[in-house]
């Protein structure tokens, strides 16, 4: 089935060269689906995924195999400079970071500026298939996560079933969103390559640009446009399937995450705004478009720019990193921990303080009303551990490659939690043309360990991993 | 439940002011000795704060029943831990030595969270007998000021060890001695001990006795009040390795050093905290020491500077030497981590640590085996002794608790116009109860804490404060259900 989607993946841009502008492009299409065909042929039968080992492996190869497939239309079109932008540039893409090497998009060729608009549409959705497939390890309660149904009665015996169902219902939503977007976009006045690009980076919360200065170009309309794009992609898929199908019953489930979501969103918003009016001096309208805008932006971990945001104030700056870190809500296409972790380290404390006060007393943490078990809160703590360790030594890393404190923090966490722009050269408009190979080699990988949650990637360094 | 017994926190409250009252003899007699002019404010401050103190106790806990509930104990943790050193601004305010309220504020809870940030620009300057009750203030909040309540307070009965695990929030010690009061009384002679042994070894080498006192104190209590601006860099280098070797000790949980000088060897038992703090502590210091040389010193410097350093972050003392201006990279980073982590479980040092490090490795470690067995039975030990879940989770929740602190304390300094790198390392340096940061631009002397705005300044005393009683106990008294218990 992974296989399967690989080929999928790998087929779909390469039709898409053969309309494209280089014959450079139809080569690397052409390469890419022989080699996807040769280990079709060659593994096809040897991968069981009853192994939950070679489903981490497969996991990171997968994504590791994308990211260096999809560098050969940079390489061969000549676009970027070395191995290590080409690289960059496409985990950025495949990861939907949308963290960016090219000072100036505008310049690029169109096929270029397509295939990293698409990169990021089919890395936004690898992260809910992702998610779906090794979900429990990761400390989310995959039936409170995906399952339609709000109690578990309705799908016992039936997981097979109940997770193709799922696919559909999400790879449903998927399209349908990016085509009414592109339409939405479009009505508004736009050219439909810009739509189509615009829709591809903003539903994915991927964030590449065709423009140099990001949705700065952009009518005030539209940027409220692509705000709810963004808006939407931070919500989980199934829930935004029963929503559109009127099924608002099944939706029960998962208000917790989604209020806490939006509750978050317009009180970040609230003080951004706030933030930009008197600290800053915008006028409200400009203040309310920007807040609205980029915090949004900020939360899905999109990093789509209403405006430069490296000139903004510090605290706000400061603000939207620790934003980023929360990210949106778990089986969305975004990056960071997601609320639904935070909630529940949240409640725990609270847990902890009531057992203090009554020793006796059972106080479970709850999430929309069900108890969490004990397992899934302690595997939430390390996830979230095993975040702040590795922002740290991403810090640490990026510092000993020579790029400055402020920098590093932000770079770190934009690309650990698929934001984009840094702080610093890096932020706003910048880009990280300016950071040395081997600090772009540290981004990169830090994008790759943010998309797949760390640990997905960490137990292949393990012995108990390798040990027979 | 019955009602909130406000007596019982008046009568304790009270009798920490009247000991307070009586510690400030100290100083005092110091000052009638060096004649410094600080007499009359200390005896004052002496005075007023018995007069607290008495009335408290006589009037406001008179007839108080010892006994009390678990919601309480965070509040008498609380008053405790806000009375005593608002009562130990007087001294500043009285000999002028701070500028205003929030400055005297700021170095009280300096001195009894044993953080050591100052905003005092040049110590020097200041009156002997003011020296010395800085100083003194910290060796007072070293060991914890409600095993002092405990020390003191016998009456307490089962209440004690409700109030001893209301500040020292699950680092699961193992006590001294089958009976607390017994416990901690061992626990202030190992650091009473502890402190005349390096007073004494100090004078010998060389140093003024007023100073060596004040160092004695910011020594052993792993605060970091210096009495002089430019840092230790007065003392010989005699004098440097006595402080090195005594800081190093004090970042040891006291019960093992108890064992350790009485000779009950056996009795330690395998002590895996200990193994780390020393594994980590050469590990470090070697790096630090290569790249000292690295960056033009000498090896002699080198070595006694690194150890001399690391000693100081690890057991979150935060002593400085201003003769290294230039911090190479390796040093800062490493630096960084260590004053995260901080010192041992019942040291009287700050931070995380080490022993909840340990204990979240271990469990992340098993964490990935079941990943891949997803069968798999695997606890966490520590010391032979498997960690029951619950206080894993209690580990891990205190760890979120102290980096969202980090976090929210930077970002409200960035609100006072720091920048993100020095708001990150202030915050961390202050609720690990460091203070003097090495990270920050004049090496977190006063320079850097003098210059903040009056919010920032109480922002950090916050954070201080929260790190000291290992935040559980000051969110508690934010949080509802405790207020439902306690009206």
């Amino acid at each position: 089935m992974v296989e399967g989607s690989l080929m999928l993946l790998c087929l779909i841009p390469a039709l898409h060269f053969g309309d494209g502008t280089g014959s450079a492009i139809a080569v690397s299409g052409l390469f890419t689906v022989v080699v996807g065909m040769l280990l079709f042929v060659r593994f096809h039968r040897a991968v069981t995924l009853a192994n939950k080992r070679m489903a981490y492996l497969l996991v990171v190869l997968i994504w590791a195999a994308l990211s260096l497939f999809g560098t050969l239309p940079f390489l061969t079109t000549g676009t970027a400079r070395s191995f290590a932008d080409a690289f960059f540039e496409s985990m950025s893409g495949i990861t939907s970071t949308g963290a960016t090497i090219f000072s100036a998009v505008e310049w690029l060729p169109s096929s270029i500026l397509l295939w990293r608009s698409m990169t990021q549409w089919f890395g936004g959705y690898g992260i809910v298939l992702l998610v779906l497939a090794i979900v429990p390890s990761l400390g989310i309660n995959k039936h409170s996560l995906y399952t339609a149904e709000a109690s578990g009665a309705d799908n016992t015996g039936k997981q097979t079933s109940t997770m193709g169902a799922t696919l559909r219902q999400t790879l449903g939503v998927y399209i349908f969103l990016t085509a009414a977007f592109v339409t939405a976009y479009w009505k508004s006045g736009l050219h439909v390559w810009d739509a189509v690009n615009l829709t591809f980076t903003n539903i994915s919360s991927g964030g590449f640009s065709i423009y140099n200065n990001s949705l700065e170009r952009l009518t005030h309309f539209q940027q409220y446009i692509t705000a709810f794009a963004m808006l939407l992609s931070g919500i989980n898929f199934t829930m935004l399937y029963n929503l559109l199908v009127f099924r608002w019953d099944r939706m029960k489930n998962k208000l917790d995450q989604v209020s806490a979501y939006l509750a978050l969103y317009l009180a970040a918003a609230l003080l951004v705004m706030l933030g930009l009016r008197f600290a800053m001096g915008y006028s409200w309208g400009d203040a309310v478009r920007c807040g609205v805008v980029q915090t949004i932006s900020v939360l899905t971990t999109t990093g789509s720019l209403a405006a430069d945001t490296s000139t903004w104030w510090v605290p706000i700056t400061f603000l939207f990193v620790m934003l980023s870190i929360v990210g949106g809500m778990a089986g969305s296409t975004t990056g960071g921990l997601k609320v639904m972790r935070m909630l529940i380290l949240g409640r725990n404390v609270r847990k902890i303080l009531r057992d203090q006060l009554h020793p006796h007393a059972v106080n479970p943490v709850r999430l929309n009303g069900t108890p969490v078990s004990a397992q899934i809160i302690t595997n939430v703590m390390v996830i979230f551990m095993t975040f702040v360790m590795v922002i740290f030594f991403g810090t640490l890393a990026l510092v000993l490659c020579g790029i400055d404190a402020t920098e590093a923090i932000g770079a770190t966490i934009a690309c650990l939690t698929g934001y984009g722009p840094g702080l610093g050269l890096s932020g706003g408009f910048g880009c990280y043309a300016s950071f040395t190979p081997a600090a772009k080699g540290v981004c990169t990988l830090l994008m790759l360990l943010g998309r797949l949650e760390c640990l997905t990637i960490l137990i292949l360094f393990t012995r108990s991993f390798w040990r027979r | 439940m019955g009602r909130f017994n406000y007596r019982l926190v008046a009568h304790i409250v009270g009798m920490m002011l009247i000991y307070l009252a009586g510690a400030m003899a100290l100083p005092l007699s110091v000052s009638l000795l060096c004649h410094d002019g600080a007499q009359f404010a200390l005896t004052f401050s002496a005075l007023f704060t018995l007069m607290i103190g008495l009335l408290l106790r006589n009037f406001g806990g008179r007839g108080a029943a010892f006994e009390f509930h678990e919601s309480e104990a965070a509040w008498i943790t609380m008053a405790v831990w806000i009375a005593i050193p608002l009562c130990g601004t007087l001294p500043y305010l009285l000999t002028g030595a701070a500028s205003s309220f929030t400055d005297a504020a700021f170095e009280s809870f300096s001195g009894f969270t044993t953080t050591g940030s100052s905003v005092m620009e040049l110590p020097e300057e200041l009156p002997e007998g003011l020296l010395v009750y800085r100083a003194f203030t910290q060796w007072i909040g070293g060991l914890g000021l409600i095993l002092f309540v405990v020390a003191i307070l016998r009456k307490l009965g089962i209440g004690a060890g409700i109030l001893y695990e209301s500040e020292f929030s699950g680092t699961q010690q193992r006590k001294l001695h089958p009976r607390l009061a017994r416990s901690v009384q061992r626990m202030w002679g190992t650091y009473i001990w502890l402190t005349a042994v390096l007073l004494t070894l100090l004078i010998l080498t060389g140093m003024r006795p007023a100073d060596a006192l004040c160092t004695a104190f910011s020594t052993v209590s792993t605060g970091g009040f210096v009495t002089h601006s430019s840092g230790l860099s007065q003392l010989s280098n005699g004098s440097l390795m006595v402080v090195t070797a005594f800081m190093l000790l004090s970042g040891i949980n006291l019960s093992v050093l108890f064992r350790l000088f009485t000779l009950r060897w056996r009795k330690i038992g395998p002590c895996e905290e200990l193994v780390w703090y020393l594994g980590l502590f050469a590990a470090a210091a070697a790096v630090c020491c290569a790249a000292f040389l690295k960056s033009g010193n000498r090896l002699a410097d080198s070595v006694l500077y690194s150890l001399f350093h690391i000693a100081s972050t690890m057991s979150t003392c935060g002593f400085y030497l201003p003769q290294l201006p230039h911090w190479p990279l390796p040093v800062s980073a490493i630096t960084f981590v260590l004053i995260i982590i901080g010192a041992s479980a019942g040291s009287t040092g700050g931070g995380i640590k080490l022993r909840r490090i340990i204990i979240l490795l271990r469990y992340t470690r098993n964490y990935f085996t079941r990943m891949v067995h997803p069968q798999a039975v695997v606890r966490v030990k520590v010391d032979n002794r498997i960690v029951p879940e619950v206080y894993v989770n209690k580990v891990f929740a205190f760890v979120f608790l102290y980096i969202a602190g980090i976090a929210i304390g930077a970002f409200a300094l960035t609100l006072c116009g720091c920048t993100i790198p020095d708001a990150v390392c202030m915050a961390s340096a202050n609720i690990s109860n460091l203070g003097p940061s090495p990270l920050l631009n004049n090496l977190g002397g006063a320079l850097d804490y003098a210059l903040l705005p009056e919010v920032a300044k109480w922002l950090l005393t916050l954070l201080m404060l929260a790190g000291r009683i290992e935040l559980f106990a000051l969110i508690s008294i934010f949080s509802p259900a405790y207020w439902r218990q306690t009206t």
